[in-house]
């Protein structure tokens, strides 16, 4: 099964503008796009974004060892939009550098904790968890039942139109987010 | 959205009815809603719509076609799925919804 | 053998791949959804979904492109003549050829690239961008008319691109309730309506070049909304002066979360999901961190 990510240039560029933001003290921002999902006909998932919902300042922890630690109160604001909107929740951070980003070794093991918590409100629903770098995005995606997954294709719906992947990019050598 | 009384009568009706909504308007979805005896199929998903679309100020949409009752029969795609309606007008929004519901369903008698 | 695309090489390099990506959908293949499948084709376009329930009638010959006698003779599929002019142009197309209502085929639509509405009413053009923004897809629409105005009569048409997150049909008020309502009143009585085919090649070259802007990285000023009109009397394209007055403005047509995505979308898995930590050990692993 392919994952599709798509969002529109509108939202793209205010999620980036929120993550550039400083913080007091956290050396990143993070956030959490609301999603709903839908198969194309051949059964691959498509994520749709729709609305981004930034992490309070006053939500982060203060923790030098990491770019940004949520606390609780924002994972629990998190499962309440999942809640009372029935939506997939996918957090959103971005690394400062060009070139396709990747989880790194704290993405990976706070995403494994936090993400599978949404399944405590909606586990009837796909979450996950979206790295963007200044070019080009990454994600992964916990799927009901199957476990999680890399997202295969981001796609910037506007103009012009941006479809990020690193297959897709070695194919059509296609302009990265930098051009969105 | 309809009030939660108003909401729970007709889920008595049919249950697991939940309001939804697409591009400003009001729908109650009405899964396996039971259509009057004799009917082909005996039973199908709706879709109540109480916001005046298209004409009309209020208007049912089933997952199935039927064949022997209702006229002008016309497809919709709402919220993703295909729907059919017929013809059959002026029913109010100003009822309780299940009052609503039960006046378009007796067309299908 | 030489390029075929080499004299559009002006789209930068990675159109080409880019548009041979691409795979759209065209919803009615009549006068002007005739004309975008030759459009595409030519231009390099690989992805087609095709839907049209009518076959060819004599009366579609005025206008319908790659319809021939024969085809009125044989009654053949709308969704056939268009899948034979593309594959006459490129062989290696892909065709996804459906000739039903598209309401009952729509899932077909949700991969899109983008989707071109050459429909006939103003309610199957309501239902078509509802459903592309569902998927964040662009939806292209184009259509013309001739009103009979005393003893004259004025062709006029539109191409409206409506993108997802931008000003939609409603906001450029070319959807309306009283249009809507208006039109379902007079169901029964519509009669074949006027329609030539120089229009329709007008207006179906305007949709491909908006397309293109949106897929190919050419344009310096892509533009996601466009509201074109078309006067055959004068003969002129010019924009319509509502997106002029709109252009600053945000569609809320499409706010709720409730517009995106399949309402009623279930996992295909079988296996319930893994449940996450009990809240006491996320309490306890989030004071753990903090620890370090």
């Amino acid at each position: 099964m392919t994952i599709t990510f798509k969002i529109t240039r509108r939202l793209f560029a205010a999620v980036q503008t929120d993550l550039l933001r400083r913080h007091a003290f956290a050396a990143e921002r993070v956030g959490w796009l609301i999603c709903r999902v839908g198969d194309a006909f051949d059964g691959n998932l498509i994520v749709l974004a729709h609305e981004y919902e930034p992490v309070a300042d006053a939500d982060y922890l203060d923790d030098p060892s990491v770019g940004a630690m949520m606390g609780p109160a924002a994972i629990r604001k998190a499962l309440q939009i999942a809640l009372s909107q029935r939506a997939s929740m996918f957090h959103v951070h971005l690394h400062d550098h060009c070139s396709f980003p990747r989880f790194s070794a704290t993405d990976v093991r706070e995403t494994s904790k936090f993400v599978p918590d949404f399944w405590n409100v909606r586990p009837e629903l796909p979450h996950g968890a979206v790295v963007l770098s200044r070019d080009a995005a990454c994600g992964r995606c916990w799927y009901p039942g199957r476990g999680q997954q890399a997202i295969g294709e981001f796609v910037i719906v506007g103009a012009p139109q941006v479809r990020v992947s690193e297959a897709y990019e070695k194919q059509t050598r296609s302009p990265k987010l930098s051009q969105a | 959205m309809p009030p939660a009384e108003a909401l729970s009568e007709i889920q008595a009706i049919c249950p697991g009815t939940t309001p939804m909504q697409e591009a400003g308007l009001e729908y109650i979805f009405l899964p396996g809603l039971k259509l009057p005896p004799g009917r082909t199929p005996a039973a199908c998903d709706a879709l109540l719509c109480l916001s005046p679309r298209e004409g009309y100020p209020t208007r049912l949409f089933l997952s199935a076609q039927l064949y022997d009752r209702g006229n002008n029969w016309n497809t919709f795609h709402i919220l993703g799925r295909t729907w059919y309606s017929w013809s059959w007008n002026y029913v109010p929004s100003s009822e309780r919804p299940a009052l609503v519901l039960a006046q378009h369903l007796r067309a299908l008698r | 053998m030489k390029n075929r695309l080499a004299r559009q090489s002006f789209l930068k390099p990675e159109s080409d791949a880019l548009l041979g990506a691409a795979k759209v959908a065209l919803v009615g293949l009549g006068g002007g959804g005739s004309h975008i499948a030759q459009l595409l084709a030519h231009v390099g376009v690989r992805n087609f979904v095709l839907i049209d329930p009518d076959v060819v009638e004599d009366t579609n010959l005025n206008r319908l492109v790659g319809a021939t006698a024969a085809d009125v003779a044989r009654a053949t599929r709308k969704t056939d003549v268009a899948e034979r002019l593309i594959k006459g142009i490129n062989p290696k197309a892909r065709v996804i050829n459906v000739s039903e209502r598209w309401q009952e085929r729509a899932e077909l639509l949700r991969d899109c690239t983008a989707i071109f509405g050459c429909v006939d009413t103003f309610a199957d053009r309501a239902q078509l961008e509802v459903a592309a923004r569902r998927y964040l897809i662009p939806y292209l629409d184009l259509g013309m008319d001739v009103h009979r105005l005393g003893d004259d009569y004025c062709i006029a048409g539109q191409v409206i691109l409506s993108s997802p997150g931008e000003l939609c049909l409603r906001c450029l008020g070319f959807i309306t309730d009283e249009l809507l309502a208006r039109e379902a009143a007079r169901y029964g009585a519509a009669g074949g309506r006027p329609q030539v085919v120089w229009p329709n090649g007008l207006l179906a070259s305007a949709a491909v070049g908006l397309f293109i802007q949106l897929v190919t990285p050419w344009s310096r000023n892509p533009v996601a909304t466009a509201y074109l009109e078309y006067d055959g009397n004068s003969h002129t394209v010019k924009e319509c002066s509502r997106l002029t007055i709109m252009r600053e403005r945000v569609c809320h047509h499409f706010d709720s979360l409730d517009n995106v995505g399949d309402p009623f979308w279930r996992s295909r898995s079988k296996t319930p999901p893994k449940p996450a930590p009990s809240h006491l050990r996320r309490l306890l692993s989030y004071f753990h961190v903090r620890l370090l």
